[in-house]
């Protein structure tokens, strides 16, 4: 039966040193993806990432059993606006992501592994550019909430907690950034 | 029309795709939607535009490295929690402590030394100890070692540190390499040989204090200021860093040095790393026996800071004597605010290899040096003469009785000093310079500095017009010559009418005036006072031919009649320089004139108030063989 996240939590902190590897292979995948899409950066993502789990390990006995993922998002969330004011303040210009192929290396391989048209390839590399920049446009909040809810499939409440607010602001806040998305998203053939 | 009729907005569109709306209202959407086509077109329209949004829902996955890792990291222990306290726990702990701190302060000295001495000899055994069981290995923090607790003596027993309370200051951040474990109160261990690669994580900086006071020393030759920060930093015993940050400023990172003030046997400043791919940073590694706080001196160049001087003069009625206010302008773009900073300002030639402001902007401080900097060619400093002449003072114009009314309640002196090459002015106290602001500051005053006013008139070097000048000399006769005075624009005013008001009589650029040397202000043309020079008569004579009966040489006589009209008030001087053009010259004249150079005359004339005078001349000039016959 698998065990419940509350249960890893209680197993790491006294001492099972498997339950906390459990928790990472859980929601690994999510988080990173969470943070790539935040960050726009997959190497800035990993150091967030390794420095959210540290914190989840360093925190783990202040965890009331709530919901770990919201707990666990809030977290990443956290350190991800610290990142932006850090680099806010060493670089003004913090947010020139670098939207070559480096930072899709694995999507644009994807989409070549798929399509042989390279114009087709290159249409799709230009759309997620587009998209991207439309989510990095975004302010912070409104961000976070759409890549939440949109990509990491939390439920708005689940959003809620990680952002620690109330649901009508969350969903304020991803209507207000659905409307600004509608105008910088680019046409596609469903 | 009801509600199930009407069609969707976009919005009700929007909170039913992306699940916004509440549960009835999704409901009675959805029964809408099955009977109305327009609606599913435009929910499918809508459909299409947030499609792209899926481009980037590919799955991310966490490579097995990037898990091991922190699952890596996870098996270090958590570090303990020492203890738990409420807020109330907290503020009766805080009066616990205020209490015996009261009670050290009723301490008799003699007990306090009674104590240090216990703890001296507590601190001794410990050290010796933990050396043998191999504890020295670790580099750790110094919570209260015996320099701390005298220090603690020493400011009345304040135990925060002292830098704790002032506000942050942006540009330095510090670090200390040491990790936060508690070691008792005394422990003194060995530092470790081996200096840190760097600072153990950003997260460890602090803010430092503010500047304890600056000084700027601005050069006008080159775009160029010195600036001595002194701040006072805390030390840990051990390895420090220092960082220093120069991001949206013109510091040149390559001229930074840092000092201890104090300490100086105890401190080492080992190295200045510029950190790779962190831009615009650099970090000083710091080993110091001492622990405590330090005043260091911080010294580095920046460019952004300029200074020019100006002056105002005011001619008296009759134009025999003149107050003259000197002024400089200091402005800053260098980036940087500069509080209280003393401020002093250097006239000189500096030799630049690099230009400071591309210094500072440098991704990487060291590499390539840029293109030599064009030097002045001449003696004298100061460029940018076109920035005066475009305006920039003029402004100053604009305020009332223009000089004169500029009086402040305390002003600062500026005081002056040879030095080397240059010449030293230093302003008074101190003066905020903030970023992207100009302060003017009075730099001399002189009364009743006698002046000569004069007229010239030189065709060959002003055309026909007459041209102002106002003449004296930078020396102790008339009141000036305590310093050379630098390059400037200078604006002359004159008393307009009884009551006292100033006209504007003319502006000019000057050179530096060394001191004892004269100068002239050229004021440009004047209208009242008039020079028209007629040619009455020119005849040709004795022609000499060769035997061809070709003209060989002649003379070529010429009457002139100047007539000079002065329609002022005053009696003026009137300098006319008549230029012949050749060496092979004579004249005739009953006005008196002087032989100014080779090709040219000059009549010096004083003309009373509302005067037309004429005189009259004859030259006689003498061409081709003719100039034979004039030299013997």
């Amino acid at each position: 039966m698998k065990k419940t996240d509350k249960s890893l939590i209680d197993a790491h902190i006294k001492g099972d040193q498997n339950a906390f590897g459990e928790i990472v292979h859980r929601y690994g995948d999510s988080v990173l993806g969470y943070l790539i899409r935040m960050t726009g950066n997959r190497e800035q993502a990993e150091d967030l990432f390794q420095e959210t789990f540290k914190k989840v390990h360093e925190k783990s006995h202040t965890f009331k059993g709530s919901e770990f993922k919201s707990w666990l998002f809030r977290i990443a969330t956290n350190l991800t606006y610290d990142g932006f004011r850090k680099r806010r303040q060493v670089e003004s210009h913090y947010k020139q992501i670098n939207y070559t192929n480096e930072n899709n290396k694995e999507l644009v391989a994807s989409i070549a592994d798929n399509s042989n048209n390279p114009s087709t390839v290159a249409t799709k590399i230009e759309q997620i550019k587009q998209v991207r920049q439309a989510i990095d446009s975004l302010p912070d909040k409104q961000r976070a909430t759409l890549i939440l809810a949109y990509y990491q499939q939390l439920s708005y409440r689940e959003v809620a907690a990680a952002l620690d607010c109330s649901i009508g602001t969350v969903k304020t806040q991803m209507f207000r950034a659905i409307k600004t998305l509608a105008q910088k998203l680019p046409e596609v053939e469903l | 029309m009801n509600k199930k009729e009407q069609h969707l907005t976009e919005q009700e569109l929007i909170e039913f795709q992306f699940k916004l709306a509440p549960d009835d209202r999704v409901q009675e959407i959805t029964q809408h939607l099955e009977s109305c086509n327009q609606c599913r077109e435009q929910l499918e329209k809508l459909k299409r535009k947030f499609a792209s949004l899926d481009l980037l829902h590919e799955e991310v996955r966490a490579s097995d490295d990037l898990i091991s890792q922190v699952v890596q990291q996870a098996r270090k222990p958590v570090k303990a929690k020492i203890f738990s306290m409420t807020k109330s726990a907290w503020l009766s702990a805080a009066a616990v402590v205020l209490i015996g701190a009261l009670l050290l302060i009723s301490l008799p000295d003699t007990d306090i030394q009674k104590k240090e001495t216990q703890e001296i000899d507590t601190v001794k055994e410990l050290k010796s100890d933990t050396i043998e069981r191999g504890f020295a290995e670790e580099t750790t923090k110094e919570p209260a070692t015996l320099s701390g607790s005298r220090d603690i003596s020493e400011k009345s027993y304040a135990f925060a540190p002292p830098a704790k309370d002032e506000s942050p200051q942006p540009v330095l951040g510090f670090a200390s390499e040491s990790d936060a474990i508690e070691k008792p109160s005394g422990f003194k261990e060995d530092i470790i040989e081996q200096p840190p690669f760097a600072p153990a994580s950003s997260i460890e900086l602090v803010t430092l204090p503010r500047r304890e006071n600056v000084q700027l020393t601005i050069y006008n030759s080159a775009d160029l200021t010195l600036v001595r920060e002194k701040r006072n930093l805390v030390l840990k015993r051990g390895w420090n860093w220092l960082q220093f940050m120069w991001a949206n400023t013109l510091i040149d990172p390559t001229s930074l040095s840092l000092e201890p003030l104090e300490q100086k046997g105890q401190i080492d400043i080992q190295a200045l790393v510029f950190p790779a791919r962190l831009r615009q940073i650099g970090r000083w590694l710091i080993r110091s026996e001492f622990s405590g706080q330090v005043p260091f001196e911080i010294t580095y160049l920046t460019s952004g800071l300029s200074w020019r001087a100006f002056y105002m003069g005011t001619l008296s009625e009759d134009e025999k004597s003149m107050q003259m206010k000197g002024y400089v302008r200091v402005s800053n773009n260098s980036g940087e605010d500069y509080e209280n900073a003393q401020t002093r300002l250097i006239v000189g030639q500096v030799h630049m290899l690099d230009e400071i402001a591309s210094l500072a902007r440098r991704q990487y401080p060291y590499g390539s040096p840029i293109p030599i900097i064009k030097k002045n060619e001449s003696n004298v400093l100061f460029f940018d003469k076109e920035e005066d002449r475009l305006g920039k003072v003029l402004t100053l114009g604009d305020e009332p009785i223009v000089g004169w009314a500029l009086k402040a309640p305390a002003r600062k002196e500026i005081i002056k000093e040879g030095l080397s090459e240059y010449f030293l002015y230093s302003i008074e106290g101190t003066e905020t310079i903030e970023n992207q602001w100009s302060k003017r500051l009075l730099s001399f005053e002189a009364d009743d500095i006698e002046v000569e006013s004069l007229y010239k008139y030189d065709e060959s070097r002003y055309g026909n017009q007459t041209i102002k000048f106002v003449k004296f000399a930078n020396d102790e006769d008339h009141n000036l010559g305590e310093t050379p005075i630098p390059d400037g624009n200078v604006k002359i005013y004159g008393v307009a009418d009884q009551q006292g008001y100033l006209s504007y009589v003319g502006g000019t650029d000057i050179k530096y005036i060394p001191v004892n040397e004269e100068v002239e202000l050229n004021l440009g043309q004047a209208r009242l006072v008039e020079v028209k020079p007629t040619l009455m008569n020119f005849k040709t004579d004795n022609y000499i031919f060769d035997s061809n009966d070709n003209i060989t040489g002649w003379d070529e006589i010429r009457s002139w009649k100047i007539e000079v009209i002065n329609t002022r008030e005053i009696p003026v001087t009137i300098e006319i320089t008549r230029d012949f053009g050749t060496n092979f010259w004579t004249m005739q004249s009953e006005t008196p004139y002087e032989r100014h150079d080779v090709t040219r005359i000059r009549f010096n004339l004083n003309i009373e108030p509302r005067v037309k005078r004429e005189i009259e001349y004859t030259v006689t000039t003498y061409h081709g063989r003719r100039q034979d016959q004039y030299n013997q």
